[in-house]
């Protein structure tokens, strides 16, 4: 049974030791090596890019400017806004002008300073509040308020729900960009074989990326092999397109020589970040502690170009209203253009600015309201048959589940805590004149409604199994998880199985490796291919083993009967076949209408929940965390150690956003662009104590679980910290001197 | 272009070589500054002078003098020294909080004060130690106090042709006390928003004889506020006495803003690590 078992990660091994061959080490004969020019500029016409004296210095082989680009060389998921250089102008700091590809990375650097560059300074937009005001500065003609998408759910009568409600209570929370800050960068190779190329890269979606570099390059898709290898971390940043159209674009111009670029920390920050969002919801609540009616408001800075916001917008907008029972529910919310690089997924994709206004608000409503903001929640939470704003009925809800088992953890007796146990280091936050709080937090998720996953089985003649997959192994475990899946349903040993993929010339289709979808999507694809290749085993080792098929099982890589039984292997031999192939898919296809926001969201929703218990220095505003506890519903376990980790993982992950991430800009230049002064959670700032568990469910259908623990995080924080000293934080990060100003402000009141 | 990488074999060659590249030229010994400045653009050296196979300059000795550390010890190597510990625990610990764990592996004592990061954790604990360095030049060697070492935001008073040599940290006496407190404000991993070194020593009393106390981090170089040290004199650190020095420190240093906090938080924030040094110093064991 290997579904189930906690098995290390296949390559875990191979990751910690450094043995893994990640892109940043591929090196391929001939290669060269790129460097890009960025924009110095937010916002300007380009007068001038000569690359003439760039051209001259040794070693350089090629330069890429938007004089080489066609008119189709611009992309983006739905609104094809972005050059794959700029051309004529540039709209944010960090925007590529142009490519250079040299013998040695030395030489590409020095070229790079000598493209002669010429700028006329436009004026210039940073908040999406602010770039939708009249007068504001347009970044594309098409759009001349700066909205590039507008989402609008439409449920209920707003205004009769409204006017029953005893009490309406309207606040704003705010996020700002972050980073998803993967330990492995952005990071392609590309080469050019006449009409067609090969590019290899650390992407979430190789199918993804073959359709947009088709368009690009007009070519067809078949003309491109996208090879991925395994990836160092994505959190949604590898989404989509990013540096891929660029790369294969400077290839094109080296005479078939490889051409490879791997971006720089600082590059990161300049090449997708995470949504800033304002958020305004507005709630009607009954004396009853029942809802009304709830309307939100919510302004994406999607940056300077769409990227993959048209479809991110959308999703935000279904996972803004939270998992409670609200008879009226409208949603506006605006994917706005401004002269910060552009936004795109992160993990979580707009869950955590979203979940961080509604469970924030409800404990806001509970305190004003005299209830304890967990009972609030548990008389609010939907339950299994209720309805959605989106008017799908839910099934296999289990919210309450979850933040009781959250809620539970915070319960248990407690170890010493860490700084008890120290007798002479002060930790910093451990003031003489700390409170202690807590707080929760509840995420509800759609993941995507429409999307396909296709698998292929390989029987080889020694009786093994190759699992070819387009899932992408980016350090989550999807290939562990996939094997798992395949050994359980095929009835073959883990260690007979080998997984190959992506590799869009060898692996078949699949939409994405994001929205924790592999586990539920392609899982299901891959128990299909083994369900036909277990059907043609037994159609070809029933004569041999003289049992009808029905009899007929399959174990530890045996065809097994009552008294007989025969090897893998040997059902091939005796059939006379060297191997036997055998393919399976899964997809689903749903959605919700654009006007109205109403229709059938995603096939199951991602559930979680978090508890937290915090301790406040007055003195500094600094906070630890005393214990925060997680649950993640998971419908069916594969493996519960890799399921953990996820939900652990989740957690520590989500601590950036909530108490410390922010990219800050001074007139569109990041200043802090480097894991020095941006900060992200170190295994110093864990909980002292960090719990988790994932329900299952008596349907048994497999979840993902990659994202759900870490919505919950910053409200539960944020929840916490009002618990302990009764002020409340609106705006993301949690900084202790935000606290300390809170607490401030209210002793002068 | 690349950078010339130049490995002398022992310290007069390095400082030899650095007198003939001068203004192009920059030393490079553990390189956990160095690199990240090289990376982000900030400094474009034509050569790099690696003191990596420079003998002679990794060690750590007590003497009646007080402590001598040489330029070229590691982080990691000072924090873990009997030697250290025995001197002062406080002073240890300042070395135990720099960065993490790989940063301290490979950091070196000298390049931590030859960067003069304002945001490093040692300069003000050495500070408040009355540390001073001794450096090499071309024709001679020459000591600088700490005070005067560090001028401002990544200087020193290291003559370009000039290289830290050691570190000398007077002796304590066995009543002083010393205590060292680093604040970060964001992730417990990061850089300080506030650090302050203090030491004191007491008669048999009870009485405070010679604080001194460093504020590092939250200013451009640690500074100490003589007015403030001097409310002490001679009297018992009363809790009233502790909060009037952390205001006097609060109100006489002019904090900078950056992402760690801003001039008003800063402010507040050395108010409060001043007195939480000051009660450590005046309760602890040492």
């Amino acid at each position: 049974m290997a579904i189930g078992e906690s098995i290390p990660m296949l390559d875990s091994v191979a990751r910690v030791t450094g043995a893994v061959d990640y892109m940043v080490n591929l090196r391929l004969p001939n290669m060269l090596f790129g460097k890009i020019v960025r924009s110095q500029s937010p916002h300007a016409e380009l007068l001038k890019v000569d690359a003439t004296n760039a051209l001259h210095v040794p070693g350089v082989v090629a330069i890429l400017t938007g004089e080489d680009l066609g008119a189709n060389a611009f992309y983006g998921a739905a609104i094809k806004d972005q050059g794959v250089v700029a051309v004529d102008r540039v709209r944010y700091v960090g925007e590529p002008i142009a490519a250079i590809a040299a013998e040695s990375s030395e030489a590409a650097e020095q070229a790079a300073l000598l493209i002669d560059i010429e700028y006329e300074e436009l004026p210039s937009v940073f908040e999406a509040k602010e770039a939708i005001q009249p007068g504001a500065p347009a970044l594309h003609m098409k759009f001349q308020n700066n909205i590039f998408k507008h989402a609008k759910l439409r449920h209920g009568d707003m205004e009769a729900a409204f006017a029953e409600a005893d009490e309406i209570f309207e606040d704003t929370f705010t996020s700002p960009v972050a980073q998803q800050a993967s330990l492995e960068p952005h990071v392609a190779a590309a080469q050019w074989d006449g009409t067609r190329f090969t590019i290899w890269t650390a992407a979430q979606a190789p199918f993804t990326v073959r359709k947009a570099l088709s368009e690009v390059f007009d070519i067809p898709p078949e003309a491109i092999r996208v090879i991925v290898p395994p990836v160092g971390g994505a959190y949604g940043g590898k989404g989509h397109i990013r540096i891929e159209p660029l790369v294969a674009a400077m290839a094109r111009k080296t005479n078939g020589r490889p051409v490879k670029f791997v971006l720089s920390r600082a590059e990161e920050f300049v090449t997708v970040t995470k949504h800033a969002a304002s958020i305004t919801l507005k709630t009607g609540v009954k004396r009853d502690g029942t809802f009304t009616a709830r309307q939100v408001t919510i302004y994406w800075n999607g940056g300077a170009y769409a990227d993959v916001s048209p479809m991110l917008v959308p999703a935000g907008m279904v996972r803004s209203v939270g998992p409670y029972r609200i008879p009226a529910v409208h949603v506006d919310s605006y994917g706005v253009y401004t002269n910060l690089p552009p936004a795109g997924a992160y993990r979580g994709a707009m869950s955590s600015q979203t979940t961080w206004a509604y469970e924030s608000q409800m404990d806001i409503i509970a305190r004003r309201m005299g209830w304890d903001p967990l009972e609030f929640r548990m008389k609010n939470l939907l339950v299994s048959g209720e309805h959605f704003a989106t008017g799908e009925e839910l099934q296999d809800v289990h919210f309450m589940e979850c933040l009781e088992a959250a809620a539970k953890g915070l319960d248990l007796p407690r170890p010493p805590l860490r700084a008890e146990r120290s007798t002479r280091v002060i930790e910093a936050g451990r003031g003489p004149k700390s409170k202690r709080g807590r707080g929760y937090g509840v995420m509800m998720k759609s993941t995507l409604a429409t999307s396909k996953s296709q698998a292929r089985l390989k029987l080889e003649e020694d009786g093994t199994v190759t699992l070819y997959t387009s899932t992408v192994e980016m350090g989550q475990g999807g290939h562990t998880t996939m094997a798992q899946i395949t050994s359980e349903t095929l009835g073959i040993p883990l260690s007979a199985i080998k997984i190959i993929g992506p590799d869009t010339a060898l692996t078949p289709f699949d939409s994405t490796t994001s929205a924790s979808r592999s586990t539920s999507s392609m899982g299901n694809a891959v128990i299909a291919a083994c369900v036909i290749m277990k059907k043609r085993l037994f159609d070809l080792s029933a004569p041999l083993l003289e049992t009808p098929i029905n009899e007929l099982q399959t174990e530890n890589g045996f065809v097994v009967a009552n008294e007989v039984s025969i090897s893998f292997a040997d059902v091939l031999r005796r059939n006379d076949l060297q191997t036997l192939e055998e393919s399976g898919e899964y997809s689903t296809s749903l959605g919700i209408d654009p006007e109205t926001g109403q229709g059938v969201a995603t096939p199951h929703w991602h559930q979680g929940a978090g508890a937290a218990e915090v301790e406040v220095d007055t003195e500094t505003g600094r906070i630890t965390i005393l214990r925060y506890a997680a649950a993640s519903f998971a419908g069916r376990v594969v493996n519960p150690r890799l399921a953990q980790l996820q939900n652990d993982g989740n957690v520590i992950f989500g601590l950036g956003p909530a108490l410390m991430e922010e990219i800050v800009y001074d007139g569109g230049q990041a200043t802090n662009p480097n894991l020095a002064d941006y900060a992200i959670p170190s295994i110093r700032d864990l909980p002292e104590e960090l719990t988790s568990v994932c329900i299952e469910s008596e349907k048994g259908e497999m979840h993902g679980i990659g994202e759900m623990t870490l919505p919950p995080v910053a409200p539960a924080i944020a929840n916490a910290i009002e618990a302990a000293v009764g002020v409340r934080i609106k705006d993301l990060p949690i900084t202790a001197e935000k606290i300390l100003r809170a607490l401030r402000e209210r002793s002068e009141q | 272009m690349s950078i010339k990488f130049l490995e002398p074999a022992d310290f007069s060659e390095a400082i030899t070589l650095l007198s003939e590249h001068a203004d192009d030229a920059k030393i490079i010994a553990g390189g956990t500054s160095l690199v990240l400045m090289l990376q982000q653009k900030l400094i474009a050296p034509g050569v790099l002078i690696s003191l990596g196979h420079v003998p002679g300059y990794d060690f750590i000795r007590r003497d009646a003098d007080g402590l001598h550390i040489g330029a070229l010890t590691k982080v990691r190597d000072i924090e873990h020294s009997e030697i250290v510990q025995n001197y002062s625990p406080a002073l240890a610990y300042a070395f135990r909080v720099v960065g993490n764990v790989r940063v301290r592996n490979q950091a070196t004592i000298g390049g931590n004060l030859s960067t003069a990061d304002y945001a490093a954790d040692p300069p003000a604990m050495l500070t408040a130690l009355d540390a001073r360095v001794q450096v090499h030049g071309p024709e001679k060697k020459r000591e600088i106090p700490l005070s005067e070492f560090f001028l401002g935001f990544y200087t020193t008073a290291l003559e370009p042709n000039e290289i830290l040599a050691e570190i000398i940290i007077p002796a304590l006496p066995a009543s002083a006390r010393a205590a060292y407190h680093k604040y970060t404000s964001i992730s417990a991993e990061g850089r300080p928003c506030v650090a302050v070194g203090a030491v004191a020593d007491f008669d048999v009393d009870g009485k405070c004889q010679d604080l001194r106390v460093a504020v590092g981090a939250a200013v451009e170089t640690p500074r100490r506020v003589n007015s403030a040290e001097a409310l002490a004199d001679g009297h018992t650190l009363t809790d009233e006495l502790v909060a009037a020095i952390a205001e006097e420190y609060s109100r006489r240093l002019e904090p900078l803003s950056d992402v760690r906090g801003s001039a008003w938080y800063r402010r507040e924030m050395i108010r409060v690590f001043v007195k939480r040094a000051l009660e450590e110093v005046r309760d602890g064991d040492r």
